[in-house]
């Protein structure tokens, strides 16, 4: 009795206590609590309770959105069954979903299996086929607790050997996922399966980023029987099952009847009978069309355009969020001219980033100050947004040597934000001395180039963490050498520091401290100008019920309901 | 005549031929890789490089496209030592390539880790057996080596030792395994009734385009039967009446039409139809494959538009046949010497003023193909012209190839078809 006694008390990791002081001190933000809290392993539900008992804070950030539970959008009648939703993306060749490439067939692929988390729309990381977490004090080592009595859709049990040989899958050299970049800190070997029912990882380095990294979309479970090509073998423990997949023309999913989610009516969810997405093509005007005449109900990933053109429409609803996405203007650190640190800095000032953000976006973001981390990341550290200034950048060019101004050669890829960006920075960078020319790609070619030209303007996805994309970006690997998508080769030893210290603090307070000099770094002396982080939409009939944007573009169609 | 029709065909053929080869050398040329394009942004250029190699894109360019045109599992057998054989054993949804052993069985290889190459032996009936692979050859250098099918269908060099092969943090992303060293795709070739495996999607070009074509010709059919009759019919009565309102409208709406091209026409009539009116629906969506059989409102709006587009010019054209033919002297004379006014157009003009537009509409056949392109695209309809253009932004060359020879052959078939009905019209004409 002593022993369990003993365990409960340690089922909070022993931080728990400590950030709600923080918390009540007023040091961190509601949001903020939340993300750190249940990281850490404590329920969504206690910690909202916690919140609720002390009360609404006034010194709490304005930008803050009041976070709401999904689950809990009135419904004065209980939401009703049945119905199709039909969704207008692209309908991709798909294998094993450890390799997934994009997002569109991670979609597809995600009615059918589940993760063992969920980061929520609010970037807040719940227990999904885990039943809870436990972290020890240098989060180093975790242990998985494995929900009982969830069925694949195949009759067979989801135990702890099919997440091992998942992880195992993910590591493995010849399935070449791209969770084994993401999860460096791990190694095959340090995945131990306790029981039929637990799992514990040891980390060769803390990381408080291990549940969302199970959240990264190829960390997709499939049973341990699975052989490598989820088309034919489309079993997994989710709420729809496959019934029909044309690459690039449409798949058909229908309701599973003995899914293990329960909806408000106490019957197994999902509310809906049959989701079907549809490949439209590239073309805007075909899915615009399609959304308006109700043949399709939502427009996966809209493009500003497609947002400008339904955002007023009748029976459609936009949902918007903001992210950390953003399109990073890319100097490359070893080669001239922007190995001298005055010339990106002149580069820098010629960034009118309202007017950037107004002609490729529509407005619709917020601005960036040269630091890859975004103000949706937990402990941001605010930085006031750098003025445009053409007669810096001139100062500075000569400065460095270039009293006449330069010219220089700008690559990036015909998508999205992209061309509208290089266009803007183009004419303000010619007030400032630098005349641009524009080279503006296919994707494809694009993507064959991109850690290798001079300059160049390059899309970064949002990532949950602010310690994420910085790891990827802008380090080097273990030789020393820029890693493999260091697309500016710019390492610095400090940065570097900084950054593995901010992957194992916890205190909120005290990241935010150590995100202020990563910042003041970037920004100092750092290889690329961020001038906004774009917010995404989801757009939708507004029939739809429990809809929200996902700033990753990750639909979630278990507990999605039709009020007619 | 059928000497003429067979020379045609010929020629046909050596058309479809320089056309194959042309676009090979084209899409070698565009810029864009495949590989990346399935991978994506994150992938390392070992990833790539094995993917280039699996999908059989390093192999010189004249190779590939023998491969293409000819296939190379009888030049792979060798290699393998076994017969290759495209087939679907029981219980497997689709046919895969095997090799086949002296004693019947159907084989393929896969390397497991920790237990080595594994031989999976496929009885007729599908029974299937496993066994370890141990009598592995001995190249130059005097290393074990093994070649065999993997079950993507590739021929493939495995290396005892294990791959040769250094990856970089996530490697061997690919369409199995990166496990061999070598890699030849199999194929039969275009000759042999082999259109290839589609890059973008992984599935087979040939019933997909099939499927697309049924669409696309749907499509055109239903468009062709409207265009024709209309614009013949206005063009004959605009050219009787030269000068008339009737003639001056019909020339009015003709320019109007056509010279808007298909992508504004089309989103002009979504606007009406479907934005504003709210009559019809603005995109041809699928939820099927019998979904315009169901729901024929679907094709109102995408036909509208190739109408629009091509009808002016074909009536433009019958009217100047028409104007032409009546101020003829023969015309005249038929007028002189009594003949009725119904006789004299049905029998003496009409017939003769035919001849250009039959040309006209046939080059037109042509033309509706690539305006189909566009419309396609413009209402995401999925037919052969959406398939063409999607399978070109990917540089899917086997797709592109299979879409390519079939918009040849419609086009030199065509011809060939407007030829003939010459003869009929007028009997002056004999080819030989």
């Amino acid at each position: 009795m002593e022993i369990i006694r003993k365990k409960k008390q340690t089922d909070v990791h022993p931080y728990i206590p400590e950030l709600k002081e923080v918390y009540r001190a007023g040091r961190c933000t509601r949001r903020e609590f939340l993300q750190t809290a249940t990281l850490l392993g404590m329920s969504f539900a206690s910690a909202s309770a916690f919140l609720t008992a002390c009360g609404p804070k006034p010194t709490e950030a304005p930008t803050t959105a009041p976070v709401t539970e999904p689950t809990a959008v009135p419904a004065p009648t209980g939401p009703a069954r049945g119905g199709t939703m039909t969704v207008a993306t692209r309908v991709q060749r798909l294998d094993h979903p450890a390799r997934l490439s994009w997002i569109e067939g991670a979609n597809a692929m995600r009615l059918v299996n589940e993760y063992l988390t969920f980061t929520d729309w609010d970037n807040i990381t719940h227990p999904w086929l885990l039943e809870k977490w436990e972290a020890n004090d240098e989060v180093d080592e975790w242990t998985l607790y494995l929900r009982k009595g969830i069925k694949f859709n195949d009759g067979v049990e989801l135990t702890a050997d099919d997440v091992v040989f998942n992880m195992q899958q993910w590591f493995d050299d010849e399935v070449g996922s791209s969770i084994k970049g993401l999860m460096s800190y791990l190694t095959p070997d340090n995945i131990e399966k306790v029981d039929d029912y637990t799992i514990k990882l040891y980390l060769d380095s803390g990381n408080i980023g291990v549940p969302q990294h199970l959240f990264h979309y190829p960390a997709l479970i499939v049973p341990k029987t699975f052989e490598g090509d989820w088309v034919r073998q489309p079993v997994g423990t989710g709420p729809f099952t496959l019934s029909e997949y044309v690459e690039a023309e449409r798949a058909v999913f229908v309701r599973r009847e003995d899914y293990w989610k329960m909806g408000e009516d106490g019957q197994s969810l999902p509310y809906l009978d049959r989701v079907v997405m549809l490949d439209l093509g590239e073309e805007d005007a075909a899915r615009i069309a399609a959304l308006q005449s109700g043949q399709v109900d939502n427009i996966f990933n809209p493009s500003a355009e497609i947002w400008q053109a339904v955002k007023g429409l009748p029976g459609i609803k936009v949902y918007s969020t903001p992210t950390a996405q953003t399109f990073v203007i890319r100097m490359r650190v070893d080669t001239e001219p922007f190995s001298n640190n005055k010339v990106r800095q002149a580069l820098k000032k010629c960034i009118d980033r309202q007017k950037a953000l107004d002609l490729a976006w529509f407005g619709e973001g917020v601005l960036g100050h040269d630091a890859h981390i975004a103000p949706v990341h937990p402990a941001y550290c605010e930085k006031p947004i750098p003025p445009y200034d053409p007669e810096g950048a001139k100062a500075l060019l000569a400065e460095a040597g270039y009293p006449d101004g330069l010219t220089v050669d700008l690559y990036t890829q015909e998508a999205r934000a992209e061309p509208a960006l290089a266009q803007s920075l183009k004419e303000t960078a010619a007030a400032g001395g630098i005349n641009i020319n524009l080279n503006i790609l296919p994707s494809a070619q694009y993507w064959d180039i991109w850690t290798e030209v001079d300059l160049g303007i390059t899309i970064w996805a949002h990532r949950p963490l602010g310690t994420m994309v910085p790891a990827l970006a802008y380090t080097a690997d273990a030789d020393g050498n820029p890693g493999a998508w260091n697309e500016t080769r710019w390492v610095d030893k400090e940065f570097s520091d900084l950054l593995r210290e901010a992957e194992r603090t916890l205190d909120v307070e005290a990241r935010r401290e150590i995100f202020c000099q990563m910042e003041d770094i970037q920004q100092e002396r750092g290889s690329v100008g961020i001038a906004f982080y774009t917010s995404v939409w989801y757009i939708c009939n507004e029939k739809f019920q429990n809809v929200q944007a996902h700033p990753t573009n990750y639909d979630h169609f278990d507990n999605v309901w039709i009020k007619e | 005549m059928a000497k003429y029709i067979l020379r045609r065909l010929v020629f046909m053929l050596l058309t479809m031929l320089l056309v194959s080869i042309a676009v090979f050398l084209i899409s070698e040329a565009a810029p864009g890789d495949v590989a990346r394009h399935i991978l994506g942004q994150f992938a390392s250029p070992e990833q790539v490089e094995l993917m280039r190699e699996q999908l059989g894109l390093t192999q010189p360019l004249y190779v590939r496209y023998a491969d293409w045109l000819i296939g190379n599992d009888w030049r792979l057998t060798r290699l393998v030592d076994m017969p290759l054989k495209f087939t679907i054993i029981a219980g497997k949804t689709e046919p895969q390539w095997y090799a086949v052993a002296p004693d019947g069985t159907l084989r393929q290889w896969r390397l497991k880790k920790d237990e080595g190459l594994i031989e999976y032996r496929f009885a007729q009936d599908g029974t299937q057996e496993l066994a370890t692979v141990t009598d592995w050859q001995l190249d130059e250098e005097g290393e074990e080596i093994f070649w065999g099918v993997d079950t993507a269908n590739h021929v493939v060099l495995w290396r005892k030792e294990g791959a040769r092969r250094q990856f970089g943090a996530a490697a061997g992303r690919a369409m199995t395994e990166g496990s061999g060293e070598r890699y030849y795709p199999i194929r039969k070739g275009l000759l042999r009734g082999d259109p290839g495996i589609s890059t973008r999607t992984g599935r087979p070009v040939g019933p997909t385009i099939v499927r697309r074509m049924r669409n696309s010709f749907t499509l055109a059919a239903i468009a062709f039967a409207f265009i024709m009759p209309i614009a013949l019919l206005l063009g004959l009565l605009a050219g009787l009446r030269e000068g008339s309102p009737l003639d001056r409208s019909v020339s009015l709406f003709s320019l109007i039409t056509t010279s808007v091209p298909e992508f504004a026409s089309g989103v002009f009539l979504i606007l009406i139809f479907a934005f504003w009116l709210e009559l019809l629906p603005g995109a041809a969506v699928f939820v099927d494959d019998i979904a315009p059989w169901q729901d024929p409102k679907l094709l109102v709006l995408p036909v509208l538009t190739l109408t629009l587009v091509e009808i002016g010019y074909v009536a433009r054209m019958t009217r100047a046949s028409m104007i032409e033919v009546m101020n003829a002297p023969y015309i005249r004379t038929a007028f002189l010497k009594g003949l009725p006014y119904r006789r004299v157009i049905f029998k003496h003009a009409v017939r003769n003023a035919l001849m250009a537009p039959i040309t006209v509409i046939m080059l037109h056949v042509n033309w509706l193909i690539g305006g189909i392109v566009v419309v396609e695209s413009v209402f995401g309809y999925p037919g052969l012209g959406m398939y063409m253009l999607d399978s070109a932004l990917f540089k899917d060359i086997n797709a592109i190839e299979a879409g390519a020879m079939v918009m040849v052959a419609l086009a030199v078939g065509t011809q060939l078809v407007a030829d003939v009905i010459y003869t009929f019209l007028n009997p002056r004409i004999r080819y030989t």
